[in-house]
């Protein structure tokens, strides 16, 4: 943990204190607080900040709802139910870069089919990729395919730990259906949610490829995360001191924002099944 | 019949014999390796010629090309990441025109000047002879040249268009007689090759990126906040499709391709896709420069791939040996009739057997004469993403371009002080 975790960590945070960039021939001189001073006073970083973490918020926010629901469904005793199973995690396989220039192409004006539907409805051209209040939203789109799968699956795996005893029982005191999912699945389920929920979270707070290729930032911006702004310090710019500290700049604000997120829900109670 | 049978075993023996004496020579020699990392279609289409140089060289020099991604920015990211690396695994890379400076201040190129002279410079087209120095060292040799041009549909108009103005309003006239679908396509994605567009857009309007000192940036300037004025235009008007605003090259030339487009900007590589059997454009295409005001130089962006030796090569003189083989004529004409490189040799413009294949060479070679390339300095890549994503939010969020550029102008000011100056 230390080795692989804290030690490039404590490399950027080094990093982080000196001028290391092409200017300097790409040796490191220690710059004091500049780089932590540009930071603060950067104003892309902190439209990258709130951009990564609404598509982070956003994007979770939709996958979990879905997921809850397909995994419920595939919970279920149907016919052909292995086959589906399968087959839902076929987005989650799919290598991230080859999604997203699929969905480049999908949303190509005038060529891709939704233009295309777009078009035969009278809609005109929608131009989703250039507009700079919806194309996040693109983002959010390709992100919540991709990777609602994965969060299907943990909460699949966590509705099968629930014995089936516990809805006999519950269904004989006569609690219907929908009272059965708020008292016994959901509680139950909460540790899933949670560990779900951290592993997206902190997945998506890093998007990186899927920008990249999709949208490459753009429009004007408006879909440029913080890794894609530390990734375009230290490989266009040869920056490293600076990506350093977007990098760590970055991490800080997750760490504050999971923080706070733990604490609304230890406030609201939620979290107490996980200690038990 | 036993005759021709002994004797044909006589011969294959000797042959055989012949070849091992000729395999432990060339064992006994162990050659030099040499390798280039190239970006895979400049991989692809030297696979010939590296054979035949290491026949040629056969126990002296053994070359391998490392075939490289596609993209220009992955190739530029695996080339970076293995230099930062230190012992890089290579002794030449194939170089984009913008790249050189940034590499040359982080110290990783060997300057080529102790073996190429003004003889050899001035064997090349004007437009290939740019690009390939930085403080007054050569860093790269042209491999093929490469400059922005703009196409035109010769069903459409009889000529091309010369001024901003003409090209706005033969765009628009087409499009609302519904002769085309769209008017005028280029690059308007938040990329490289919106700066690219915007360069020869800002020449054509008398302006320039920087000042003549090279010191700052004069993105503010009249001639700066009218070009980008008139992209902006071209979009709201109609005479450019809205989703310009997302096309890179491929997008722009599968419209054009399609015939669903008056004119494009593009490089010479569309040529030959636009002849293929399945383009709807087929021999109804025209390159010509992009447009300039009325006294302006039409101006033509430098794109151009070349190869630099690495400083860590061990094998320095071999390398160059490589670089120049691959570089030659010869080379270049193989490179040009087999896959539509364009050379970078100035007698290869006017050579017959080239001109039958493409009949746009003169035309390219015009534009060549127009070079201009982006702005030399370390921190070029800085530079055109403030551009790249100034220019795009005004066409995507609305704006003036008079602010618009004067914020480009004090954002590259700030990167351009906080640098120290230009270097």
């Amino acid at each position: 943990m230390a080795l692989i975790f804290g030690w490039p960590l404590l490399r950027y945070a080094w990093l982080s204190g000196h001028a290391d960039s092409v200017l300097t021939g790409l040796v490191p001189v220690a710059n004091g607080g500049a780089n932590w001073l540009r930071l603060l006073s950067d104003q892309r970083f902190w439209v990258d900040a709130l951009q990564t973490a609404r598509f982070g918020v956003v994007s979770v926010g939709i996958e979990l709802i879905l997921a809850m629901a397909i995994a419920l469904l595939l919970d279920q005793r149907w016919r052909g139910r292995g086959a589906v199973r399968a087959l839902t995690l076929m987005p989650w396989a799919l290598p991230t870069t080859m999604m997203a220039l699929g969905w480049r192409w999908i949303f190509n004006t005038p060529y891709g089919p939704i233009e295309q539907l777009a078009g035969s409805l009278g809609a005109g051209p929608l131009n989703l990729l250039s507009a700079p209040s919806l194309t996040w939203l693109v983002t959010v789109l390709a992100d919540v395919w991709k990777t609602t799968p994965f969060i299907a699956l943990i909460l699949l795996a966590g509705l099968q730990t629930i014995p089936d005893d516990l809805y006999g029982a519950f269904r004989l005191e006569g609690g219907t259906s929908v009272q059965a999912l708020r008292r016994i699945t959901l509680p139950l389920l909460t540790p899933y949610i949670l560990l779900s929920l951290l592993f997206r979270l902190a997945q998506a707070f890093g998007v990186f490829d899927l920008i990249q290729v999709l949208t490459g930032g753009g429009p004007a911006g408006s879909t440029e995360s913080l890794a894609l702004y530390a990734y375009l310090n230290a490989m266009r710019f040869l920056d490293f001191g600076y990506s350093a500290t977007v990098m760590l700049g970055g991490f800080v604000l997750l760490m504050a924002l999971i923080g706070l997120g733990a604490l609304i829900l230890r406030l609201s109670g939620l979290i107490r099944p996980l200690q038990t | 019949m036993r005759n021709a049978l002994r004797c044909l075993v006589a011969v294959l023996s000797t042959v055989f014999v012949l070849a091992g004496f000729a395999w432990s020579s060339g064992n006994r020699l162990t050659p030099v390796p040499v390798s280039i990392l190239m970006p895979a279609p400049f991989a692809d289409a030297s696979k010939e010629l590296v054979n035949r140089f290491n026949r040629e060289h056969q126990g002296k020099i053994e070359l391998t090309i490392n075939r490289g991604p596609l993209e220009t920015e992955s190739i530029s990211d695996l080339a970076i990441s293995s230099l930062l690396l230190g012992d890089a695994p290579f002794d030449a890379l194939m170089m984009d025109v913008t790249w050189l400076p940034k590499y040359v201040a982080a110290g990783w190129l060997e300057p080529l000047d102790r073996w190429f002279d003004s003889s050899d410079s001035e064997q090349l087209v004007q437009g290939a002879r740019l690009g390939n120095r930085f403080e007054n060292h050569l860093y790269r040799w042209p491999l093929v040249a490469d400059v922005g041009v703009l196409y035109w549909r010769t069903d459409l108009m009889d000529v091309p268009p010369s001024t901003p103005d003409q090209l706005r309003s033969v765009a628009l006239n087409l499009v609302q007689s519904s002769r085309v679908a769209n008017g005028f396509v280029w690059q308007g994605r938040q990329y490289e090759g919106l700066s690219c567009d915007f360069v020869e857009v800002l020449h054509g309007f008398g302006g320039a990126w920087m000042s003549a000192d090279q010191a700052s940036t004069t993105l503010d300037t009249p001639a700066a906040k009218k070009a980008a004025a008139w992209l902006d235009s071209l979009i709201r008007d109609g005479a450019s499709p809205r989703a310009v605003t997302n096309y890179a090259e491929t997008e722009s030339l599968q419209a054009f391709k399609a015939g669903d487009a008056a004119m494009m900007r593009n490089w010479p590589y569309a040529w030959a896709e636009l002849q293929k059997p399945d383009s709807a454009v087929r021999g109804k295409v025209g390159i010509t420069l992009m447009p300039a005001e009325q006294g302006e130089k039409p101006a033509a962006t430098l794109g151009s791939w070349g190869i630099s030796l690495l400083r860590e090569s061990p094998h320095p003189e071999e390398t160059v040996e490589a670089i120049r083989f691959l570089t030659s004529e010869t080379s270049q004409r193989e490179r040009f009739l087999d896959y539509g490189y364009t050379p970078t040799a100035e007698a290869l413009f006017t050579d017959p057997e080239l001109l039958a294949v493409s009949s746009a060479l003169p035309d390219v070679r015009r534009a060549l004469n127009h070079a201009v390339p982006r702005p030399p300095t370390p921190i070029y890549a800085q530079l055109s993403d403030v551009l790249q994503r100034q220019l795009n939010g005004l066409f995507t969020s609305g704006g003036s371009a008079t602010e618009t550029m004067d914020e480009a102008q004090i954002r590259s000011e700030t990167l351009i002080r906080s640098a120290g100056g230009m270097a």
